[in-house]
């Protein structure tokens, strides 16, 4: 992949070189032919100075314009006509008429030639310098990635490069540095910066069993990290080798471009031919041979051809960096158009990760969370976990004869006493009376939380309310797609009350809730009825619903994310990326708009003027470099914008 | 089945429709993008499609495939 880099700035150079050497010799030729007119006197007669003209334009056109001649003559071969076969055929026409002149009473095209060719090499200088900063974000995500990495091999630590990092290896990060590879936290404590790769601005604490990122940045502990992918298996080469297959997508606008730049070349030689014909009949050879030269100079596939995939580009790299990736070109188009979005619950708006909010009991703290945590230690059910870190115990209390009473509680014996932890259905069961509880139970499931009993003896000691907490700028986020004047909606599995309860907290009123994850697609599928449909979900159990969707939105933490699941992914788990991925479509979408614009408005002019003889070539030259400029620098000012 | 072909020699945009023009024509390719800014072209398939076939469709449009995978 650097390789590639490394071939960019090549080109740039490359360009750059060949730039300098045709106007050193192009200048002089501009001398000698407008001497008469810049200095009033002839130093030499008209057949020396076209005689030396001949000479000095032979490098620029066939040895400066050495590779463009050979990638557009062989279009004359294969009939893959490219917009070197433009030029080519251009320069070369004009160079041969100062030859001829010697011969046959005819206009001497030959400096203007090397002229052109100066100006189309200058041309593309810019162009691929443009480019490059075009696809700046990928060029730096390609530089994130370490260089080499730190392992613990035979008990020894040792600096090898990132290349020779196996699965499985011990890699040490010190503080201060990137984490090499992906893997698994294996000793240690830190927080670690993964803004770089997954746009989440503050840092994130890391400690024994957690995920790390490769190319994220250790703050300050030092980290001891089981490596679990390496090369081209890692969640960055994922994300670039994403960004860079988005950018050779398609977006439907551009369809007829395209379509004219694939039959473009042909046309525009065809059209020379005639107007050369025509200016034959109607005028004369001169101005026949001018007005063909000026329009096949001036006609440009390149302005028509890069207007989408350039805008496409810069507006995929930004995104990247912020932690939006844009899977599919056709994702922004379509954006534009969505009447209506669907965001699911579980992990989306709320965390995702269940956590104990309110709790009522009447016994002594510290005995509750003793029982409570070490009971539930045994369980590995979400609600469990939540309990288990509640308690935070560091001691447990040994349990005896543990059960998991599947879809109800879990039962255990700890000092001879029969404990039961679980939902008003178990303590039912059980024949277990909570009159006393009620009250503080109805409050508890007003506020949208999940009620757990804890039972000694068979008489409950206290209740706990478990929710998954709203995201911290859920609601903020909510708000800002209200006003952009979508129709917002939250689809759950839960209970209604308590999805109403959720859906209130970040202001959405449309509530879908008791939906299984298999009808999920089908609702979005009667929501699209009324127009194009975003689905927001994070592409665990709903990948279904998000590919119904006309715009798919997956989301998730750094590596816990299903990249194939959307049309979009948002490597952060904030709703934030949400409205920047609506926010960057619509931005992107205009840039390829106005630069489509720009690019059909150009040629309808231009060539019709070049036609009718009314342009020099070199002036005709000049506009044809300046278009396929501007759509790449328009391009890049869509990095003015705000996302 | 998907696969991403490195290409060298494309400096314009209708060199990048040449490539996808080409390789359409290959039978059991489905989808094609090509990308004269990453030099790349991603196309996507049914079946296996050889390297060599894949090879041919480059040089025919006058462009060489440096590396496919």
């Amino acid at each position: 992949m650097e390789e590639n880099n490394i071939e960019e700035d090549l080109e740039v150079r490359t360009w750059k070189k060949k730039l300098i050497w045709s106007w050193l010799i192009t200048i002089p030729i501009i001398f000698l032919m407008y001497s008469e007119i810049i200095f009033g006197i002839h130093f030499l007669t008209s057949s020396v100075i076209s005689l030396v003209i001949l000479v000095l334009a032979f490098p620029v056109i066939f040895v400066l314009g050495f590779s463009t001649l050979k990638s557009g003559l062989k279009g004359f071969k294969t009939f893959y006509f490219n917009m070197d076969s433009l030029i080519s055929l251009g320069t070369v026409v004009a160079y041969l008429t100062g030859i001829i002149q010697f011969f046959y009473p005819l206009q001497n095209y030959s400096g203007i030639s090397a002229m052109v060719m100066a100006i189309f090499v200058t041309g593309k200088y810019i162009e691929s310098k443009a480019r490059g900063r075009a696809g700046q974000e990928i060029k730096k995500l390609l530089l994130l990635g370490a260089k080499d990495a730190r392992v613990l091999r035979k008990g020894k630590e040792i600096l090898i490069p990132i290349s020779e990092v196996k699965v499985g290896e011990i890699i040490i990060v010190k503080p201060g540095e990137k984490v090499p590879t992906d893997g698994v936290v294996f000793k240690g404590e830190s927080s670690v910066d993964e803004s770089m790769v997954t746009g989440e601005s503050l840092p994130i604490d890391k400690f024994k069993g957690a995920n790390v990122i490769g190319a994220t940045i250790n703050q300050d502990g030092v980290l001891y990290v089981k490596s679990t992918k390496v090369g081209k298996d890692t969640f960055l080469a994922h994300i670039i080798d994403l960004v860079e297959e988005a950018q050779g997508t398609k977006v439907p606008i551009q369809k007829l471009a395209d379509k004219i730049t694939s039959i473009f070349v042909p046309s525009v030689l065809i059209l020379s031919i005639l107007t050369f014909i025509g200016w034959i009949i109607f005028g004369n050879l001169n101005s026949a041979i001018g007005s063909a030269i000026a329009v096949l100079v001036i006609s440009c596939p390149c302005a028509l051809g890069l207007a989408t995939p350039i805008a496409l580009t810069v507006g995929t790299g930004m995104g990247a960096k912020k932690g939006v990736l844009i899977r599919k070109g056709e994702a922004i188009q379509t954006m534009k158009d969505v009447k209506t979005i669907i965001f699911d619950k579980t992990g989306t708006i709320t965390k995702g990760k269940p956590e104990v909010v309110d709790f009522y009991i009447n016994v002594r703290e510290k005995y509750f969370w003793n029982i409570a945590g070490s009971l539930e230690k045994n369980s590995e059910h979400p609600l469990s976990k939540a309990i288990v870190k509640k308690a935070g115990l560091k001691r447990f209390s040994e349990v005896k004869n543990f059960k998991i009473l599947r879809g109800q509680g879990v039962y255990g014996k700890i000092d001879s006493k029969e404990i039961l932890i679980g939902n008003t259905k178990l303590m039912e069961k059980e024949k277990i009376n909570f009159n006393k509880f009620k009250e503080k139970v109805n409050e508890f499931e007003e506020r949208g939380e999940t009620v757990v009993f804890v039972s000694e003896n068979k008489k409950v000691i206290g209740v706990i309310g478990i929710a998954d907490k709203v995201k911290e700028n859920s609601k903020e986020v909510v708000q800002k797609i209200i006003n952009l004047d979508l129709q917002v909606v939250m689809i759950t599995g839960d209970h209604d009350k308590t999805a109403r309860a959720i859906a209130s907290q970040v202001g959405i009123t449309q509530v879908v809730s008791n939906v299984l994850p298999e009808e999920k697609a089908k609702k979005v599928e009667d929501f699209q009825k009324n127009g194009y449909v975003v689905f927001v979900g994070d592409g665990v159990n709903d990948a279904p619903a998000l590919k119904q969707a006309n715009v798919g939105i997956a989301l998730g933490s750094g590596t816990d994310i299903a990249i194939e699941a959307g049309d979009i992914v948002l490597t952060k788990s904030s709703l934030t990326g949400v409205a920047q991925a609506i926010n960057l479509s619509k931005k992107t979408f205009g840039k390829i708009k106005q630069n489509l614009f720009w690019a059909f408005a150009y040629n309808i002019v231009a060539i019709p003027l070049a036609v009718a003889g009314v342009l020099h070539p070199v002036i005709a030259e000049v506009a044809m470099a300046l278009s396929s400029i501007t759509v790449v620098t328009n391009a890049n000012l869509l990095r003015r914008k705000k996302i | 089945m998907k696969k991403k072909i490195l290409i060298e020699g494309m400096t314009c945009a209708s060199c990048a429709m040449n490539v996808e023009r080409s390789l359409k024509k290959v039978p059991g390719i489905k989808e094609v993008g090509v990308s004269v800014l990453t030099k790349k072209a991603i196309v996507e398939s049914d079946k296996e499609i050889s390297e060599d076939e894949l090879k041919k469709a480059v040089s025919r449009a006058g462009y060489k495939a440096v590396s496919i995978n």
